[in-house]
């Protein structure tokens, strides 16, 4: 795979912070179009990983190319083709939902007749229309999401970074947020996603790549990563975590107390 | 952990939870917060330093009461006892809004009987630093009021009724108030309050400044006899008395404590079973502001329109706008208080320069109340001109309101002062300073960011172990914003009236200095920028 065909691609990504190594030398690659799963247990890296490939956290070593522009050398390149919703969902929250689409609009450089049309189309495809003049101190986990989303895709970009983007997202938003990247990627975009949730990532993800301790344990189409098995099995194979089975000893006390 | 008639199961008996497992609790908490951070370690030694010296000199003040007059230990006693109470109702909240160990919502899935946590709360409440200073504190009044042996029996009690007194009113106030505290407006109309308490502490200083009250003494005594009746009153005359009247308000004090206390744990059981009661959200007026019809449409619009909505919105940047303001007119005011002063330009042109310098030095630190949310430009900023427009979008908010402000608050001065006309000296020389405060804060903020808090208190603006990097980041911005406005400043003092006409552009020069170093730095590094501004606090 040629460079110009990956969307993403770092080499020997690596990131300590203090004596704890955080993400020690990462190569991920991700495909052009469709979507692409991040996954693995808490404090693998993947977060940490998001941050250094969109530019928001400087690495110690490596290199992070998108489209074939590396974001720390060519800026200018890189921030135009990129979306972000990063974790934690931290936005402007003193601004209602509609303000905060232009005031990203703006920033961008969009002209602001433009803007308004995309914020308004957004908004409605997002069901937050009522909302829309609502801080978003004010938002719930859901809406939060999901006019983060919003204001990650109003410049079109062609590539989207979304970490955890259904976590503690109510079944509706979440049915909602798919449906609008499923129709961002079938135009042949790409969105990389982390998640915990291996039902997911199995349903809408062509590629995988599977984090463990700082290190890509995993990285390939679905149906190699899982090798025939779920992606949980696969997935807890690949991190060395070992079903306990009825396990005999301990927590013997557990359970209905003989009376 | 389980009340004392559950039943566990067989081979492990129930421990009885008493109050010592809360100050235990307490106390391993205050430790894993300390544990593996040198700054939060060095901050704690500091507060223990300085609450032995407040303690040992607090207790040493009240001991040299004995000194005194009977009747001024008793008023200066009545007084002080009064402040403690005033000062554990309203400190722990403006400082800390709910701290974790004391929020009762985060006990209340544990099977503990409200007598049990009222019990436990308090005992965590009095496990702490400045409890123990309080209490060593109160203590001194054991030495300095009573004239008798009948007044050091007394006081003992007292002291101990006074301390229950000032800790069950303190959880009183919080727990029925954490309802309030736990939704988005009662924290932002606290985070405003904030302001009212600061200017309250500076009352006691204008009045003396200005001499309303007379005699110290006189004014000491009118307090006194104002506050006599009030619990802490009864306290502190229960000791200086030592007869039959002092068992008598001992007896009124510990009732008051006992029923405070019931009031207490009815709230704690109420705040207990009450869900976080989040706030009906209304909309906000989706008005573009003269600003956004003005500028072009872009960047540098798009910054100084949010910049402006979030100085109306977000508590903090009110507290910001009101607290330079009142700073300056505490100032102005003191400072044309003192007689014999001649009047002359000076009383209209400091005021309005000291005006400039406090809001000049709310941008010394631009991107910390956008916090974490900076990211946002992050992604999208890929040249050192961004970065720029960035900075002049924040000035260009801060113009916006400062230049009328400080026409208007030239004018005040310049009238006070005698003579309207000295007003014209006063606003060019006052822009001019914004100017240079809005070039070195653009400095600042990028080279020393830190992270200004959610839950704004009156004490510090940064996160735990930035204090350091705040105080630096604030007085550099004083220290430069003087010396580099003493080229337009100087010459104006003395008497070179001429010079005011350079001192806009000098200021302009400055700010646009200011921001395009500034703007460097920033593309420079701006992941550790971010990473300095968006720590938990």
């Amino acid at each position: 795979m040629s460079d110009i065909e990956e969307a993403v691609r770092t080499r020997g990504l690596f990131k300590r912070f203090g004596e704890q190594v955080a993400v020690g030398g990462v190569d991920l690659v991700v495909p052009r179009g469709g979507f692409a799963g991040l996954v693995g247990p808490n404090g693998a890296g993947k977060t940490t990983t998001l941050s250094m490939v969109t530019g928001l956290l400087r690495p110690d070593a490596g290199t992070v190319l998108i489209g074939g522009a590396d974001v720390w050398r060519d800026p200018v390149t890189v921030k135009a083709r990129i979306g972000v919703l990063p974790e934690g969902l931290r936005l402007f929250e003193r601004l209602s939902g509609r303000e905060l689409l232009s005031y990203n609009g703006q920033l961008r450089g969009i002209p602001k007749a433009e803007v308004e049309r995309r914020a308004e189309e957004l908004l409605r495809v997002m069901d937050l229309t009522d909302s829309a003049d609502k801080l978003v101190v004010d938002y719930s986990t859901g809406m939060r999401k999901k006019i983060g989303l919003a204001a990650a895709l109003l410049h079109n970009p062609a590539v989207l970074f979304l970490d955890e983007p259904f976590e503690g997202v109510d079944p509706v938003s979440a049915n909602t947020l798919e449906e609008v990247l499923r129709r961002y990627t079938a135009s042949g975009s790409t969105v990389v996603f982390s998640s915990h949730v291996m039902d997911l990532v199995e349903r809408l993800c062509d590629w995988v790549s599977v984090m463990n301790r700082g290190q890509i344990v995993a990285q390939g189409p679905l149906e190699a990563v899982r090798g025939g098995r779920s992606l949980n099995e696969a997935f807890l194979g690949l991190v060395g975590a070992h079903a306990h089975g009825n396990g005999g000893e301990g927590l013997s006390w557990l359970g209905a107390t003989p009376s | 952990m389980a009340g004392s008639d559950t039943v566990v199961s067989a081979d492990a008996p129930a421990a009885r939870v008493g109050p010592m497992i809360f100050a235990r609790l307490k106390l391993r908490l205050v430790a894993g917060n300390l544990r593996g951070d040198t700054t939060r370690l060095l901050g704690f030694i500091f507060t223990v330093i300085a609450a032995v010296v407040v303690a040992s000199s607090g207790f040493l003040t009240m001991a040299m009461l004995r000194m005194a007059p009977a009747e001024v230990a008793q008023d200066a006693g009545i007084v002080v006892f009064t402040l403690f109470l005033v000062g554990w109702a309203v400190v722990p909240l403006l400082a800390f809004g709910l701290d974790d160990t004391l929020d009762p919502s985060r006990l209340a899935l544990l099977p503990l009987r409200t007598r049990q946590l009222a019990t436990g709360m308090f005992a965590s409440s009095v496990t702490g630093v400045w409890p123990v200073a309080t209490l060593i504190m109160l203590s001194g009044a054991i030495v300095g009021l009573p004239r008798g042996a009948g007044g050091v029996a007394v006081g003992v009690v007292a002291v101990l009724l006074q301390f229950a007194l000032c800790i069950v009113v303190s959880r009183l106030v919080t727990t029925s108030l954490s309802g309030v505290l736990r939704t988005r407006r009662g924290r932002d109309v606290l985070a405003i309050s904030v302001i009212f308490f600061i200017l309250a502490a500076q009352l006691p200083n204008l009045i003396l400044n200005r001499g309303l009250g007379g005699d110290p003494l006189t004014l000491l005594h009118g307090a006194a006899v104002a506050l006599r009746w009030t619990p802490p009153g009864m306290a502190a005359h229960a000791i200086a008395d030592g007869g039959p009247v002092a068992l008598a308000e001992l007896a009124v004090l510990a009732a008051l404590t006992v029923l405070l206390g019931w009031l207490w744990i009815v709230a704690l059981r109420r705040a207990m079973v009450t869900t976080d009661a989040s706030t009906e959200a209304a909309s906000v007026r989706n008005s573009k502001g003269l600003l956004a019809r003005v500028l072009p449409d872009g960047r540098l619009a798009a910054v100084a329109t949010k910049e402006l909505k979030y100085a109306r919105r977000d508590p903090r940047g009110r507290v910001g706008w009101f607290a330079s303001l009142a700073v300056t007119g505490i100032l102005a005011f003191s400072l044309g208080g003192q007689e014999g002063a001649p009047p002359g330009p000076g009383l209209a042109v400091g005021p309005a320069c000291l005006g400039a310098l406090m809001i000049s030095l709310q941008s010394c630190n631009s991107f910390g109340i956008d916090g974490r949310s900076v990211w946002m430009n992050s992604v999208v900023y890929a040249t050192v001109r961004d970065w720029r427009t960035d900075l002049a979008g924040r000035h260009l908010a801060v113009v916006t309101i400062a230049a009328p402000v400080l026409v208007l608050l030239a004018l005040l001065a310049a009238i006070l002062a005698g003579n309207p006309v000295w007003a014209l000296l006063a606003v060019p020389l006052a822009w001019g300073i914004l100017g240079v405060g809005l070039g070195v804060g653009a400095l600042t903020s990028v080279l020393l960011p830190y992270t200004v808090p959610d839950r704004l208190n009156a004490f510090t603006g940064a996160a735990p172990g930035q204090g350091g990097i705040a105080f630096m980041g604030s007085f550099g911005a004083m220290i430069g914003t003087g010396l580099l406005a003493l080229p337009v400043v100087l010459p104006v003092m003395f008497g070179l009236t001429w010079a005011v006409l350079l001192a806009l552009p000098y200021g302009i020069l400055i700010a646009w200095a200011g921001r395009r170093i500034a703007g460097n730095i920033a593309y420079g590094r701006y992941p550790e920028i971010l990473e300095s501004i968006s720590r938990p606090a």
